[in-house]
């Protein structure tokens, strides 16, 4: 059950219409290494976790992960409220829009659509955590490519502050990792 | 096992030290650096390590 707040989780600005960086933003609304996979693969792993640590802090990121991706349609649907047809026209948001209109849609900047094969649950516990210490890798990466595109000071704020909790949740998996492996090798002995 | 923990680590097993409580940023400092901890705080340089 989750309890739902009326509010981001970070207050999100956006300074500039700008309907090209809005595509370039869904990349982490609905790619392979976005917010949408991230809580998705977290929210999945969590059932068969040995050790109640883990199956905690899959819970809590992955709920963290839910709260960035609303941040990120926020960012993307800021960037383009208020742009005119004739300022989408010929930028790469102008395919989403045929389709979509100004609504994020989860799909990736190259328009690829979402795809549960973007994660996996294996059964495996370290497996898994290995698996989500990568994602979290290279959705820090993403953030930094994303970070060098944007021209707009409100995106990139906000950007910041997400690539910062890839970093922190890194961290958490990484330990989990260490909780796991201690638990594997207790396991014999009872 | 643990006798090859004492000596190192071991080969093929990947490994991350855990975070031990310290200090934090205030509250509202935190909010905007993305973390509460300064020793996980690593802000992206721009321009630095890019290919």
């Amino acid at each position: 059950m989750w309890v739902y707040e009326k509010k981001l989780e970070y207050p999100v600005r956006v300074d500039t219409c700008n309907p090209a960086l809005a595509q370039m933003i869904l990349e982490q609304f609905g790619g392979a290494d976005g917010e949408l996979a991230a809580a998705l693969r977290y929210l999945t792993q969590r059932y068969y976790m040995p050790i109640g640590e883990a199956k905690a802090i899959l819970t809590d990121i992955g709920t963290e992960e839910l709260a960035h991706w609303e941040m990120i349609a926020t960012l993307a649907w800021k960037l383009v409220k208020d742009a005119p047809v004739t300022k989408i026209k010929g930028t790469p948001f102008e395919a989403h829009f045929a389709d979509h209109g100004r609504n994020p849609f989860p799909h990736n900047a190259a328009g690829n659509p979402f795809s549960a094969t973007y994660f996996n649950a294996k059964s495996d516990p370290i497996a898994d955590m290995h698996e989500n210490m990568a994602a979290e890798e290279k959705a820090r990466a993403t953030y930094e490519h994303l970070i060098q595109l944007s021209d707009d000071p409100g995106v990139t704020d906000t950007l910041r502050f997400l690539r910062q909790r890839e970093v922190v949740h890194f961290q958490r998996f990484g330990e989990t990792l260490e909780l796991l492996k201690e638990h594997k090798e207790r396991k014999p002995f009872y | 096992m643990n006798k090859k923990r004492c000596i190192g680590y071991e080969l093929a097993t990947a490994y991350i030290p855990f975070q031990h409580y310290t200090v934090s940023f205030p509250p509202m400092e935190a909010l905007r650096k993305g973390t509460l901890f300064p020793e996980l705080y690593k802000p992206y340089q721009l321009g630095k390590g890019i290919r």
